[in-house]
């Protein structure tokens, strides 16, 4: 009887966790489709606003502007990491990490010094455990990032780049292609990259003038940048969060399917046994 | 007659999208006034109210607060920061 109620027991408390990953799962999945749609209606903004900055963008200006200089060596440059508050969303914030170290070190192995800032519990977690300074923490970017958080992330950074404190920004995060596909990337978001084609604006009227309206669209579009990553490094979180769910549910299901087999056995044992015994018992009377 | 096709983008979302017989926007340095057929221009804005007179009938109103508007092609698109209904006070648009 023991050996039953041990696994009766068992199932239980896989149910109850079959239970709760499924929960989890739904809650990913509203919260993803919620996050893709946040993608994909910041995309025109972006889109536009890359568009403009290509059609205005001229090699002369990189001298003028300080968000276009181009050092020539990097002494200094800072890595923000994007990760999540939480996790249980399979090797998302992992992968992230990862990603932040290789970059680091690649940095450091150029004799570049650098400094991190990582957004999100996770990431800060890791490297305080590894006991790596960071530069800033910010654990506040909720669900819904918006446009205001991605500045206050930006902004500081922006302005030492400005002053000559920092010579690249890097920064880190999911590019979210698809709710299965959501590979960690990093890219230079400082100095603001040279874009690979222009197209300049040829028998446009520029009002006030070409590199007036550029140095007023530079920081909005590297701001622009971080709140694209912050959307998107929301949505694979869900994504991840979805998927790793999802494995849990249906492992659960087959590991309940193997428990149930076994009390099945050790049930239909007991009461093979207890026909024996009275059918020993029968026989001894006889 | 011919339209213009105008988009109002902010960093969130497309706000509006459709055809439109003119645009009045509040440029950087007076209000601007864009019908079809309008000679290819890229301008900052200022801060004003952005209207948009659809071909259909009716109009869109905007509050705006900086951004950008390009006209190419009868292709109206109007980058902006806020619209209606935001508090900017508190943000500190660096677009103004």
């Amino acid at each position: 009887m023991a050996g039953a109620r041990d696994v009766k027991r068992r199932i239980k408390s896989v149910e109850n966790t079959r239970q709760i990953t499924r929960t989890m799962e739904l809650v990913a999945t509203s919260k993803l489709k919620r996050a893709t749609d946040r993608v994909s209606s910041a995309r025109p903004y972006a889109e536009a606003l890359a568009d403009t900055v290509k059609s205005l963008y001229a090699p002369e200006l990189a001298e003028r502007y300080p968000l276009l200089r181009q050092p020539e060596r990097s002494r200094r440059a800072a890595v923000l990491l994007l990760t999540a508050n939480r996790g249980l969303a399979g090797g998302f914030n992992t992968n992230l990490i990862k990603e932040a170290r290789r970059v680091l070190q690649e940095l450091r192995s150029q004799g570049i010094e650098t400094e991190l800032h990582v957004v999100g519990r996770k990431g800060i977690a890791f490297f305080r455990f590894r006991r790596e300074p960071m530069e800033t923490m910010r654990t506040d970017v909720g669900d819904n990032p918006t446009p205001e958080d991605a500045e206050s992330i930006v902004s500081p950074l922006r302005r030492k780049f400005e002053e000559g404190g920092l010579d690249a920004v890097y920064l880190i995060s999911s590019q979210f292609r698809s709710a299965m596909s959501a590979p960690p990337g990093s890219r230079r978001i400082l100095p603001v990259p040279v874009p690979e084609q222009t197209t300049p604006a040829d028998g446009f009227i520029l009002s006030p003038s070409g590199p007036v309206i550029l140095e007023r669209l530079l920081a909005p579009f590297v701001r622009n940048q971080v709140f694209t990553a912050l959307v998107e490094n929301m949505a694979a979180e869900q994504g991840a969060r979805r998927t790793a769910m999802k494995n849990a549910t249906d492992n659960a299901g087959d590991i309940l399917e193997i428990l149930t087999r076994s009390y099945n056995r050790a049930r239909q044992g007991q009461i093979t046994q207890e026909i024996a015994e009275i059918v020993g018992g029968a026989a001894a009377l006889e | 007659m011919a339209t213009l096709r105008v988009r109002v983008v902010n960093s969130e979302e497309l706000v509006f999208e459709g055809e439109a017989s003119s645009v009045v926007a509040p440029g950087c340095d007076g209000m601007v006034g864009i019908l079809p057929s309008h000679a290819p221009m890229i301008t900052l804005l200022g801060m004003g109210k952005l209207s948009v007179d659809r071909a259909s009938g009716g109009a869109e109103e905007y509050d705006v607060v900086g951004g950008v508007l390009k006209v190419d092609k009868n292709q109206v698109t109007i980058l902006t920061e806020e619209y209606s209904g935001i508090d900017l006070a508190p943000v500190g648009n660096p677009l103004v």
